[in-house]
């Protein structure tokens, strides 16, 4: 693996700080991500988590602070740059092109990093590298049987699968998913619980997740957001016991 | 080798050119006048079907190059071989220009078309000592390349069709391509694109301009059949009137936009002949097409084809699966 030297980070945040008017939504985060780490983001709603993933993936800049991915400075590059740099994103409320078939979605998601998404004179469907693609971003999200309907006929949940088969496959190298289990059912929850755990060990994985046992299963790190501050930072272990955050997430004290 | 759709296109065309055998001059000039009008529509929806834009401003690309053509060939003595290339160059120059709108969405874009098409109207209209004004420039030759010359109009109408049928194979193959697909994908959902690595704008303005380019198309077509242009042909009544011609017919479709010509070059252009109140009644033939067929004539088609298969599955199968929804329209 190129870009950076052994032991770099994968993200590197410093003093990221986003206000929207007089709301100091994400305030002074500092945060790093070794490669190939699975880490966690909690906090209670409204705590700022989504705001700093918009922030990474580049939906809009932060007021002030750097980014760094894989020691390149992201903080002002434009989102599709990041997502070619191999940042890949979830939705906390799904967004996949409902009007578009299953495997027009996955061709696009491949696509977006290729310069073939310029041409004009080939059916897209003739790709062929492309469909193995597809396929393997299908097969790992558990949605092959799917292929070939359209979105709107797929449920919440399976829309949710779809997302994290869209950033799959653009091959990121690092994904961001925001509450990847939010609004599913107990087994569809389960089932996508386990697909993010059988994610190829490569690929960094920072998720947002409400569910306790979830995250803390999944978890190597955890990182506690609360009002837009970093409040924790630690082992899974070390979250469970820490006051500060029984209180302000837990609401015991 | 073409596969089936090129190959039902291919079909129609050969259907279309048997119309002089049987028809009248008449006739003929308005199946020329739905096709030219047709390929204007077709334009519009490459933005409006696929991409999810609105474009109000697509008479001003028709009418630059018609009145690039027009102006060279009547002033300057420019011969159709030269004028036809300047007029494309105009019109597609003007789309470069006017591509700037996709950085607005929604009403803004439709607004900021409809400001666009105005701007151009008041030119041909105001800029009389160039354009000659209301009086428009008249005189047009006929269509011709060194000593070979079309003066008949049955000629003529086979010329616009190959032209038409060419410019329609080639959109489809665009529109079935990797940049159409992005296109539909932008209509989508384009945060989601954007996270995937897309560029909305870059992709949007160069649909906008290949848009133009077609729309200046047409507007050739359309200047050696009518002979004369005036400011009629750059009014935001033909932006509107293509638009609607795309959604009556079917958006997102190829035959859709042609089917809409049909309807509306038929009323406007026959039915106004023994029917004073055509305009009301295309006004409601819109207003009943979008309450109840909202994807057009070929979206009525398709569902009722789906039905139909639907109920022959009922029949000898016990358990059926959910028919695919048709695509929601904007
Ligand atoms: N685009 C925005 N404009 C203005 N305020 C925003 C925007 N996005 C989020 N906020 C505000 O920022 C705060 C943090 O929101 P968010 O990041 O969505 O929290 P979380 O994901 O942790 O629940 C909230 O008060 C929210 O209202
Ligand atoms: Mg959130």
């Amino acid at each position: 693996m190129r870009a950076g030297t052994a032991n770099s980070a994968a993200l590197e945040l410093t003093g990221v700080t986003k206000r929207f008017g007089g709301l100091v939504a994400v305030d002074d985060v500092s945060l790093t991500v070794r490669p190939g780490e699975r880490h966690i983001l909690i906090g209670p709603n409204g705590a700022g988590k989504t705001t700093l993933f918009n922030c990474i993936t580049g939906t809009f800049w932060p007021s002030s602070g750097q980014i760094r991915f894989f020691d390149v400075d992201v903080s002002r590059l434009a989102e599709r740059d990041r997502a070619r740099l191999g940042i890949g994103r979830t939705f906390q409320i799904s967004n996949v092109l409902v009007e578009l078939t299953v495997s027009e979605n996955l061709i696009l998601a491949v696509l977006g990093r290729d310069r073939r998404k310029w041409m004009m004179h080939k059916p897209f469907a003739d790709l062929g590298a492309v469909a193995d693609s597809v396929g393997t971003a299908l097969a790992t999200v558990r949605l092959d049987h799917r292929l070939n309907d359209p979105v709107a006929s797929l449920s919440y949940g399976e829309r949710k699968q779809l997302d994290l088969a869209l950033a799959l496959a653009m091959e990121p190298r690092a994904l961001f998913l925001d509450e990847p289990c939010a609004g599913l059912a107990p087994s569809e929850r389960q089932r996508v619980s386990q697909i993010i755990g059988e994610l190829p060990d490569d690929i960094t994985v920072v998720m947002i997740e409400h569910d306790m046992d979830i995250a803390l299963r999944l978890a190597e790190r955890v990182t506690v957001l609360h009002q837009g501050q970093v409040i924790f930072e630690g082992s899974p272990d070390e979250v469970e016991t820490d006051t500060q955050v029984r209180e302000v997430y837990f609401g015991s004290g | 080798m073409p596969e089936r759709g090129a190959l039902t296109l291919i079909f129609v065309a050969a259907l279309v050119a048997t119309v002089p055998l049987f028809a009248g001059d008449f006739w003929v000039s308005l199946t020329i006048k739905i096709l030219v009008l047709g390929l204007l529509a077709l334009s519009v929806d490459l933005l409006l079907g696929h991409a999810g834009l609105l474009s109000l401003c697509h008479a001003a690309f028709f009418a630059m190059s018609a009145y690039t053509v027009a102006i060279l060939q009547v002033r300057y003595g420019v011969p159709m071989l030269i004028a036809v290339p300047a007029g494309l160059a105009m019109g597609t120059l003007l789309a470069l220009v006017f591509g700037v709108s996709v950085r607005t969405r929604g009403v803004y874009f439709i607004l900021v078309t409809i400001a666009l098409g105005f701007i151009v109207w008041g030119v041909t209209y105001r800029w009389a000592s160039f354009t000659g004004g209301d009086n428009g420039i008249t005189n047009v030759p006929y269509p011709a390349i060194g000593d070979f010359q079309i003066t008949s109009m049955t000629a003529y109408f086979y010329v616009v069709l190959l032209v038409v049928l060419g410019c329609v194979l080639a959109y489809r193959t665009l529109v079935r391509s990797p940049f159409g697909l992005v296109l539909r994908g932008l209509k989508s959902s384009e945060s989601r694109m954007r996270s995937l690595g897309y560029s909305p704008l870059r992709h949007l303005y160069v649909a906008f301009v290949l848009s133009g380019f077609m729309a200046s198309l047409a507007g050739v077509l359309y200047i050696y059949f009518n002979r004369f242009v005036n400011p009629a042909t750059a009014h935001f009544h033909i932006s509107v009137e293509a638009v609607l011609m795309a959604i009556l017919g079917g958006t997102g479709t190829i035959l859709g936009p042609f089917l809409g010509s049909v309807v509306i070059m038929v009323l406007r252009n026959w039915v106004s002949g023994f029917f004073p109140y055509y305009m009301t009644l295309m006004g409601l033939v819109f207003i009943v097409t979008v309450l109840f067929a909202p994807n057009g004539i070929i979206g009525l088609v398709n569902s009722w084809r789906a039905r139909r298969a639907r109920r022959a599955k009922t029949t000898d199968a016990v358990g059926t699966e959910p028919e695919a929804q048709p695509r929601p329209q904007p």
